[in-house]
């Protein structure tokens, strides 16, 4: 701190205790104390636990005495990589593990684009850009139960179903669908869905990097006589790239942890189950918390392994450049 | 933009597409379809829950969509809050529970996280940067992963210390407050740093503490920060399905997320009902979000809201 009081003196070990410095350091951790104590006993350590557990033996009788549960080694993880949800079974069924990475990674992608688009959209001055931008924000902040559910209803494979009226109508089918019992269709639409909900996030990243830009860049692109599209790829593209490449990592990150989506849109059928929903059917289904915790553990090393490449390869960009 | 060449207004009869071509570029064109097309795909599922909300049974269960409810009809929503409907559903009962829940995870995170961004901002002290990551890492875990563990520590505490860990809302508050803290306090701390230091010193000088510094000073500077952070916490725990799902099994304490899901799993499906519980639920939300829309776009950028 930049204040300091110069007062007498004290003794030497009583002004350690009673210096301004040290005052300040024990108000600092008083004010965080609250704060860290509920992350660390409500993430931490249930994070750290939960290694534990994956390799116990931990079913309903004994959830009450976790600390005795009788230790298995490794069977949690051979029962989780063994099972036919999780495994790789050809193309008719990809297991959680693949569904898992592919959902994430085009759902992300489609996130991005979409985002990227809306910004550029908005970024542009026109009458009504304030009410648009809060209109954009809707399916970001509206409760993922309402949402999930008004999709459901739109997507029904009855022919009251607006999607199957409407393609009836332009005669793009003759039977209705049901839409999120197709597999294939149904882990598609799940991608969407996930696209539409969450691209307001990276939008509003993107808008406020955009404002921030430098307008003489493009200034100078106009002199050398540059189109519109010139302009976007080799001026705003390089400058996005950085907060583009971050907002990829998060959501990345948090649609691979992501339950309530996929569990409220298809409960985890029809070729859309993921680890998290996975992870919920062996500990609230079958009760097999350890295998549960196991499973749940494998989703955060696969998630692991992504984050590390990708800092590797964007460590490797950021030296090249 | 290219500004358009305008020519003088002419006699000769333009179809519609040349005098949209004279009255602008083909970017804004572009512009205005993507438009357009984004405010469909956005606003029609809001249209449709709550169109959808006023429909009568005879409306919802026909052969073709209703795209116009005929009249706004209260079918589903008596059978929401009055008593003396056979399907009686006593969604006020939920939507106190949401309060009950929402309300003290926003108040505590905001009074917590205030308390520690401004330890973090203007304090020194001996493992700030370890604290800082080790909170960060939260971003990392999956909740589904986290309730294992909780379910298993507060069991086992629980039959210690004698409370009960299902049915429970100080717990679903406690596991909110987890989840909301380490965002808030990010964002009121990136925002306590742009307050200048030296108003601070000066009340120092005059022979403030520390906390009536917070409190008289930079509490009142951070106005804009500390709404965003009290309605995104409020909105993470108004929405939140998973925890309620897991922690919750007595109907009269269902939220409302877990009481929608409910109604929606009958095994007579009534989607007006649905659709009038989630216009309840959603209208609130969407409101605040209108109206603050200024103080909440910066909040969220600040903090990389988690969603």
């Amino acid at each position: 701190m930049a204040v300091s009081t110069k007062s007498s003196p004290p003794p030497p070990r009583r002004r350690r205790w009673n210096s301004l410095q040290a005052r300040e350091a024990r108000l600092a951790w008083a004010l965080v104390l609250p704060t860290a104590l509920i992350v660390f006993g409500l993430v931490l350590f249930p994070a750290i636990f939960s290694i534990w557990i994956s390799f116990c033996d931990v079913t309903l009788k004994n959830l009450g005495d976790v600390f005795h549960a009788p230790f298995v080694g490794l069977k949690n993880y051979q029962g989780v990589i063994n099972d036919f949800a999780f495994e790789w079974q050809g193309f008719q069924s990809w297991g959680a593990a693949v569904t898992s990475v592919v959902y994430s990674f085009a759902a992300t992608i489609l996130t991005v684009a979409l985002g990227l688009v809306a910004s550029l959209l908005l970024n542009r001055p026109f009458k009504g850009r304030g009410i648009a931008r809060a209109l954009f924000l809707f399916p970001y902040v509206a409760p993922i139960v309402s949402v999930a559910f008004v999709w459901r209803w739109i997507l029904d494979p009855r022919p009251s179903g607006v999607l199957n009226d409407v393609l009836m109508r332009l005669g793009l089918i003759d039977l209705p669908q049901a839409y999120l019992a197709t597999r294939g269709l149904a882990l598609v639409l799940v991608i969407i869905f996930e696209a539409w909900r969450y691209f307001p996030f990276a939008m509003l990243m993107i808008l406020a990097r955009l404002q921030a830009l430098d307008a003489t860049l493009y200034e100078a692109a106009e002199v050398d006589g540059a189109t519109t599209l010139q302009k976007f790829w080799y001026v705003t593209l390089p400058e996005l790239r950085y907060v583009l490449g971050s907002i990829f990592l998060l959501r990345l990150m948090w649609t691979f942890n992501k339950f309530d989506d996929i569990w409220l849109l298809t409960g985890g059928g029809y070729g859309t189950n993921v680890l998290p929903v996975l992870t919920y059917q062996f500990s609230f289904k079958s009760f097999n918390f350890g295998k549960g915790a196991a499973n749940a553990m494998l989703l955060l090393l696969i998630l692991l392994v992504f984050l590390i490449a990708y800092v590797r390869i964007v460590m490797r960009d950021t030296e090249e450049a | 933009m290219n500004t358009h060449k305008s020519t003088p207004c002419s006699d000769e009869k333009l179809n519609i597409f040349e005098h949209l071509a004279r009255r602008m570029s083909l970017w804004d064109f572009i512009a205005v379809i993507t438009l357009i097309f984004f405010l469909i795909g956005i606003l029609f599922p809001f249209y449709w829950m709550t169109s959808s909300s006023f429909k009568t049974y005879a409306e919802i269960g026909g052969r073709e969509p209703t795209y116009i409810p005929s009249a706004l009809r209260l079918d589903a929503y008596r059978e929401l809050f009055d008593p003396a409907n056979e399907h009686f559903q006593d969604f006020m009962s939920n939507i106190i529970n949401t309060i009950k829940v929402s309300v003290p995870t926003a108040v505590i995170a905001v009074f917590l996280s205030t308390l520690g961004a401004y330890a973090v901002a203007r304090l020194k002290f001996k493992g700030k940067e370890f604290l800082l990551n080790s909170i960060l890492v939260v971003y990392l875990f999956p909740g589904i992963l986290l309730i294992i563990p909780i379910f298993a520590m507060l069991a086992q505490l629980g039959s210690r210390l004698g409370f009960e860990i299902q049915d429970n809302l100080v717990i679903l508050i406690l596991t909110y407050l987890a989840q909301t803290l380490p965002v808030a306090l990010y964002m009121l701390a990136n925002y306590f740093r742009t307050i200048p230091v030296e108003i601070e010193q000066a009340a120092l000088i005059d022979g403030c503490s520390r906390l009536e510094v917070i409190w008289r000073v930079t509490l009142p500077l951070a106005i804009p920060a500390l709404v965003s952070v009290s309605i995104y916490t409020f909105m993470i725990a108004w929405n939140e399905f998973l925890y309620a799902f897991i922690f919750l099994n007595q109907r009269e304490l269902f939220t409302m997320p877990i009481k929608i899901n409910t109604i929606f799993n009958d095994p007579s499906p009534r989607p007006h009902v649905v659709m009038a519980a989630s216009t309840i639920m959603t209208m609130p939300i969407v409101f605040l979000f209108l109206s603050l829309e200024r103080f909440l776009t910066e909040g969220l950028t600040a903090g990389g809201v988690k969603g």
